[in-house]
């Protein structure tokens, strides 16, 4: 498969954070994970490689096209959801969308309005009284109503409730059928992406963590629950991290083999994406 | 076309004082003819043009301050930061177009008010790039509020001020009815574009290294 994003040794930096050496590579035909907790470098990730903030160094191709050289036909076609809305909110959603929609060569009035129609929104209606869900469904809209090949969004099931994130997953999924070719997605809600992802990548504290298709973190790590008595400091090494209570230890390993080997009384359970996130927290890549 | 779609944006952000700045752009030349009729032709404009360019820009720029996360959806799109600049440029110079029309009518149907020759008209839009040209840089530069503050207390003195500048007689351009009108014209205007160039070049590459919100 085709890249479609492939960002190499970006670097970006702020006085109490940086992006240290960020790579990661999007491959056509797939709904890429951005996942980390708050703060850990999701946002400037994205708002680094869509020239928002500016880089310090690094590469940054979309559709094998460099960022710097091809910026303007890049954003033509890539569909851009920020967190929050970002509107002129006194405005009503035609009116921005008058002035978004000439930014596209390719703009679809048609598209426009189905979406608008499946999502219940009044283009009449102004920006500042609609709910957040709402904003965001107006977003992911207008970020679908150019044709977009790749849709970055950032944040975009932050906030909303249960169903209008169902409805958001439904839409991105209905968008890869219909022949998108990717979406980059960042949340810290993960269990969103065991709905959706095909692929993750894990950012913390502005640096990737990895990079890997879900199924096979989900096949690769364990959590193993088991006495603690039993844990020596050979086999604490092989866990990510360790939760140590007066019952017992459970911990995240990408050895359940070797652990099971060690204890083989111990209880494996198949991981969440979230439970993956945290143990790496917890040892970031041991 | 990207200029026109983003000059549109201005205008649909700032709408509702769109309307009470043409009002002012009326209202202050009869208004200086009826109170110092001795200034009413070229400050009038004068006034007029300062008011609506500076307070309209303003706005705009509140506007941008109050949703600073819309310009990075414009930035997202396909609108680059080089347009956006530029296209504040215009919005400008569309004013004071604007100005100039509303005056040279106002001119034809109020008796009193003097109308202007097109030296005239070239040297207020030079006093126009002037301030722009200061104005645009610096707020790109410094950001929205401390501009703010600053050309604030420069429209407020603006009516006392001028008047005292006009008694001290360095308005007096009668020395360019010695110049050819063409040359002088030229002149003024080639002098508004260049100062307006470097303006724009240094807002541009003061926004380029901007972070946007």
């Amino acid at each position: 498969m085709k890249d479609i994003l492939r960002v190499k040794n970006l670097n970006k930096s702020y006085k109490n954070f940086s992006l240290t050496d960020v790579s990661f590579s999007l491959s056509e035909g797939c709904i890429t994970g951005f996942i980390g907790i708050n703060g850990a470098g999701k946002t400037t990730t994205l708002r680094t490689i869509l020239n928002l903030a500016k880089k310090g160094s690094g590469n940054i191709q979309f559709f094998g096209l460099d960022m710097g050289k091809n910026e303007q036909q890049i954003k033509n076609r890539i569909g851009v959801v920020l967190d929050d809305g970002c509107f002129y909110e006194e405005l009503s959603m035609a009116e921005m969308k008058s002035i978004l929609a000439s930014a596209y060569t390719d703009w679809s009035e048609q598209d426009f309005k189905h979406y608008m129609d499946m999502f219940s929104l009044d283009p009449k209606r102004k920006i500042n009284t609609l709910s957040k869900g709402m904003k965001m469904k107006y977003a992911l809209t207008l970020a679908l109503s150019h044709n977009a090949e790749l849709l970055i969004m950032d944040e975009p099931t932050s906030g909303l409730d249960p169903l209008s994130r169902s409805q958001l997953l439904n839409v991105l999924n209905d968008y890869m059928e219909n022949g998108g070719k990717g979406v980059l997605f960042s949340t810290h809600i993960t269990s969103d992406l065991d709905k959706i992802a095909d692929m993750l990548i894990m950012i913390h504290n502005g640096r990737i963590v990895f990079q890997e298709e879900k199924d096979f973190l989900l096949d690769n790590y364990r959590i193993i629950k088991g006495d603690k008595k039993l844990l020596t400091e050979n086999i604490r090494q092989l866990f990510l991290n360790i939760t140590e209570t007066a019952f017992g230890f459970t911990g995240v390993t990408r050895h359940a083999a070797r652990v099971q080997s060690y204890l083989p009384d111990a209880i494996t359970e198949r991981p969440t994406i979230e439970d993956i996130m945290l143990a790496n927290l917890g040892g970031c890549g041991k | 076309m990207m200029l026109w779609y983003l000059l549109k944006k201005d205008i649909l952000i700032i709408k509702k004082y769109v309307l009470i700045m043409l009002a002012a752009a009326v209202l202050i030349p009869p208004f200086m003819l009826w109170r110092v009729p001795e200034y009413a032709g070229i400050l009038g404009f004068m006034l007029s043009v300062i008011f609506c360019v500076l307070i309209l820009l303003q706005y705009i720029s509140l506007k941008e301050y109050q949703f600073p996360k819309a310009a990075s959806l414009l930035c997202a799109a396909t609108f680059s930061r080089k347009m956006m600049v530029l296209s504040l440029y215009i919005f400008c110079i569309a004013v004071y177009v604007v100005c100039c029309t509303i005056y040279t009518i106002e001119a034809l149907i109020i008796s009193g008010l003097d109308t202007m020759n097109a030296a005239m008209f070239f040297l207020m839009f030079l006093v126009t790039s002037v301030l722009i040209s200061i104005y645009l840089p610096i707020q790109y530069k410094l950001g929205y509020e401390k501009t703010k503050f600053a050309f604030t207390v420069v429209i407020i003195a603006s009516p006392f001020l001028l008047p005292q500048l006009m008694k001290m007689e360095i308005f007096n351009l009668n020395f360019l009815s010695e110049f050819s009108p063409i040359l002088i014209c030229g002149s003024v205007l080639l002098l508004s574009c260049m100062l307006l160039a470097v303006s724009a070049a240094l807002s541009i590459k003061f926004y380029n290294r901007t972070d946007l919100a």
